[in-house]
């Protein structure tokens, strides 16, 4: 594994998280 | 799957489906819905296999029982934490920590890598809204997101430190 694409991936760690927080609220709102 | 086998199958169903609903009202609905299939069976003179899934085909499915007395239930109670109190629907809803906590876990990791996202998971652990169990799953996906480039990281390494 190249270590820029590993540079590349920790910032994006949050956003699959963030994406199931959001849809966690939006189905609990309907 | 026997006939009591059905009925049981068909309360857990209930059960399961009921959580958005006060704890009080959903022992009350298992009961309620308890009663209604015994005295059908009680009507019908049989218990059956097929009887029962008659009867309990005509009740309709739990879940769609559950949201109608979803949909009874004030906004303000319908929901309830993971200890089982009564949270207002305001709780429930955004807020400014959650909206933070969403940001530095998308925007801020680019914008401050490493400590957006750990600053973004410190205000999702303090917001109320979201379950501990839904806590868990996003850090455990952070987590293992994180952990992930970094064995292959060290494996690069390890691979380059025996190669030389």
């Amino acid at each position: 594994m190249d270590f820029d694409v590993v540079r590349l991936l920790i910032p994006l760690a949050g956003i699959p998280a963030a994406i199931f927080l959001i849809v966690v609220l939006v189905r609990r709102r309907r | 799957m026997d006939g009591d086998e059905l009925v049981r199958d068909y309360l857990g169903r209930l059960e399961a489906a009921s959580w958005p609903l006060p704890p009080d009202r959903r022992a009350e609905l298992a009961s309620e819905v308890r009663e209604h299939i015994e005295a059908a069976l009680a009507e019908a003179g049989r218990r059956d296999p097929v009887t029962i899934h008659n009867v309990l085909e005509r009740l309709g499915r739990p879940e769609e029982i559950v949201a109608t007395e979803a949909d009874a239930e004030p906004l303000a109670t319908r929901f309830t934490d993971e200890l089982g109190r009564r949270m207002p629907a305001s709780v429930r809803s955004w807020g400014a920590i959650e909206i933070a906590a969403i940001l530095l876990l998308t925007v801020g990791a680019f914008a401050l890598p490493l400590v957006g996202p750990a600053m973004g998971m410190v205000l999702l652990w303090l917001s109320k809204v979201w379950t501990t169990r839904e806590k868990l799953v996003a850090t455990l996906i952070v987590l293992i997101i994180f952990v992930l480039p970094i064995i292959g990281l060290l494996a690069v390494e390890g691979r380059a430190g025996t190669g030389s």
